[in-house]
């Protein structure tokens, strides 16, 4: 059940975000979608979450054109964290993981919803809050509820856009700790939208870098990572380097002020 | 009837501590599968049934609770009118039973229509009259009574020219947000637009107008139920429960769009463009048919929905039917209030229900636990 994305194309109104994105993503692994601001990241997450429509291009998981399924089918098999929005009523954690829930039950939930919900809480540690207001909850936490509800949908994949940007360091490294742990232990296939490019080369298995709408290199953290390459993407100078297994990239900042 | 909803909000309210571990008690799990809200609901409908009959009971001919059963009774299943009880009969049923259903069925009708508009446009301080139905039926009222002129206008005539008028500019506004993907500030802004229009096309008619037609503009305006009819009822009840069993099936759906936001939601399977422009069409169409029939009755649609939050949390399929019973009582309360303060005079309940509303909301916004942001 690999992910595969074939040569997308969308623009807004006319312009061209994404032009010839491909893509596979194997089952169970964690992929980073790398780039700057407006590079078409967080568009392609939308596209394959069934947000965008695609002006042409295929998503397919496990050979199945997911495009083509009716929406209902498309949300079973493809769940999407969006970027923490505010919620403008007071709802439950417990609520609004049920959320989730929504592909899969007609006017009520019924156990096997509720079973489903419970263990999305269980698991991103909820438990003490499930009964508190949303806007009680702190950014972390309001995320974690996010990521909760992705979960009670029951999906083979889960999307995150950029989950990570709001929180504070513990929280942005137990969030990817736990898609991580999510990816070994369901067997899910994770795609994250994300700007720090260490974060990715730590956690992730796969790392796409686009720019202009375009795949400029793809595959293991290590491949993905080229000096030359991601000085030309960022328009910055940066090095690359490997400490304890794991690729870093730092920018070159060149202290010419206090030169003077 | 107070105390009952304050006993269910009670019960219904999440301790806010929530530090405690979860054991099995059955109140806590009652509460987290939210099996206490059916009994809420059907405690409601029961208040709302005893409200009616006691609101028909109310007022200065001293009909009594067991007269208005038997005048039930009688005009449901037919027999013997008895010549003592024939003026108390004809109170009840031709006066008092219409009005009083014709005030509850509008603010429910009112209440669900705002609960519906503030859950697609993910804003509580929305009403069913946001996209300018008020202001659109009052001028299709105002032109047509303008445009009889001295000879006078037949009732139906002014209520299916205002419904006209209301449909025809909610269908403009839709168009238009269409083209921009019916987002929520495009239809804000566009409600603000027309709202503007319609008002100062009424005014502009207003001021040709002579005497007489202005005082019937104006007296339009005044939201009421003093001349209910049948035929009102009839008209209002079967819009409402028309409407009910539809949005409740797609209730679900409505809290994905209120809650999680339009692309979550379209993430989670809903056809959010579609769902929208339908349940707007369905709030403007409850809208519409209840400021036709009785003019404009301002707060109930934004009110109603609010209180039921409070008594039920924010889960569409049991506010939207909790909603009905809140506008329903508060308009039916302040109908009741509005013709024995300051009886035999009796004050349009488009008047009253502004003066019970306000402060109910300014209370609301001062005491919720979160600042509207």
């Amino acid at each position: 059940m690999s992910l595969q994305i074939d040569d997308i194309r969308f623009s807004y109104g006319k312009h061209l975000v994404l032009d010839g994105v491909s893509l596979e993503v194997a089952e169970g692994s964690f992929c980073a979608l790398l780039g700057p601001n407006g590079s078409g990241k967080s568009t392609l997450t939308k596209v394959i979450a069934g947000v965008h429509r695609p002006a042409s291009g295929t998503v397919s998981l496990g050979g199945v054109d997911v495009l083509g399924l009716g929406r209902r089918s498309h949300a079973r098999l493809i769940g999407y964290v969006p970027q923490s929005g505010e919620v403008p009523f007071d709802l439950t954690v417990r609520e609004a993981v049920l959320l989730g829930r929504t592909p899969h039950f007609g006017i009520g939930p019924g156990r096997a919803d509720w079973a489903k919900v419970d263990e999305a809480i269980a698991l991103l540690g909820l438990g003490e809050l499930e009964d508190r207001s949303l806007s009680e909850l702190s950014g972390g936490q309001a995320q974690r509820a996010l990521v909760a509800r992705a979960l009670a949908q029951d999906t083979r994949v889960l999307l995150l856009d950029e989950p990570t940007s709001a929180l504070d360091l513990r929280y942005q490294i137990e969030t990817l700790q736990l898609v991580r742990q999510i990816t070994r232990s369901h067997g899910i296939t994770a795609l994250i939208a994300i700007h720090d490019l260490n974060h990715a080369g730590r956690f992730c298995d796969q790392a796409v870098l686009l720019h202009q709408g375009r795949i400029q290199r793809a595959g293991t953290p290590q491949e993905a990572f080229d000096e030359a390459a991601l000085t030309a993407i960022y328009g910055l100078d940066v090095t690359v380097e490997e400490r304890e297994g794991y690729v870093e990239v730092r920018p070159v900042v060149r202290e010419i002020e206090y030169q003077i | 009837m107070t105390t009952s909803v304050a006993a269910e909000r009670d019960a219904g309210t999440p301790a806010a501590s929530g530090g405690a571990p979860a054991p099995a008690r059955p109140d806590r799990a009652r509460r987290r599968t939210g099996a206490w809200r059916p009994i809420a609901l059907a405690a409601g409908v029961v208040a709302s049934a005893i409200a009616i009959v006691v609101a028909v009971a109310i007022g200065s001919a001293g009909i009594s609770i067991a007269d208005v059963w038997r005048a039930v009774v009688l005009a449901t299943f037919g027999g013997e009118l008895q010549a003592d009880f024939a003026q108390a009969y004809s109170i009840v049923t031709e006066l008092r039973l219409p009005r009083t259903l014709l005030a509850f069925g509008a603010g429910a009708a009112l209440s669900v229509a705002g609960a519906l508009m503030q859950g697609l446009l993910r804003n509580p301080l929305v009403s069913p009259f946001t996209l300018g139905v008020s202001p659109a039926a009052a001028f299709g009222a105002a032109l047509a009574i303008t445009l009889a002129g001295a000879q006078g206008v037949p009732a139906w005539v002014t209520i299916a020219s205002a419904l006209a008028m209301a449909l025809l500019v909610s269908a403009f506004v839709l168009t238009l947000a269409s083209v921009k993907r019916m987002a929520v500030a495009t239809l804000l802004l566009l409600g603000i637009a027309v709202t503007q229009l319609f008002e100062a096309l009424t005014s502009a008619l207003q001021f040709a107008a002579n005497e007489n037609t202005l005082q019937a503009i104006i007296r339009w305006t005044f939201g009421s139920v003093n001349d209910a009819t049948w035929s009102d009822v009839q008209v209002v009840w079967v819009v409402l429960v028309l409407a009910l069993p539809l949005v409740l099936w797609f209730a679900k759906d409505l809290n994905a769009i209120a809650f999680a936001g339009d692309d979550a939601a379209k993430s989670l399977g809903v056809n959010v463009g579609a769902l929208r422009v339908g349940l707007i069409v369905v709030a403007v169409l409850l809208a519409s048919v209840v400021v036709s029939f009785c003019g404009v009755i301002g707060f109930v649609g934004l009110v109603g929905p609010h209180i039921a939050r409070l008594v039920i949390g924010a889960d569409h399929r049991y506010l939207l039917p909790f909603s009905v019973l809140t506008g329903g009582l508060l308009l039916l309360l302040a109908d009741t209030v509005g013709r024995t303060v300051l009886a035999p005079a009796v004050i349009p309940v488009g008047i009253v229900v502004a003066f019970i509303g306000a402060p109910i909301f300014i209370n609301l916004i001062l005491t919720r636990k979160t600042a509207l942001r």
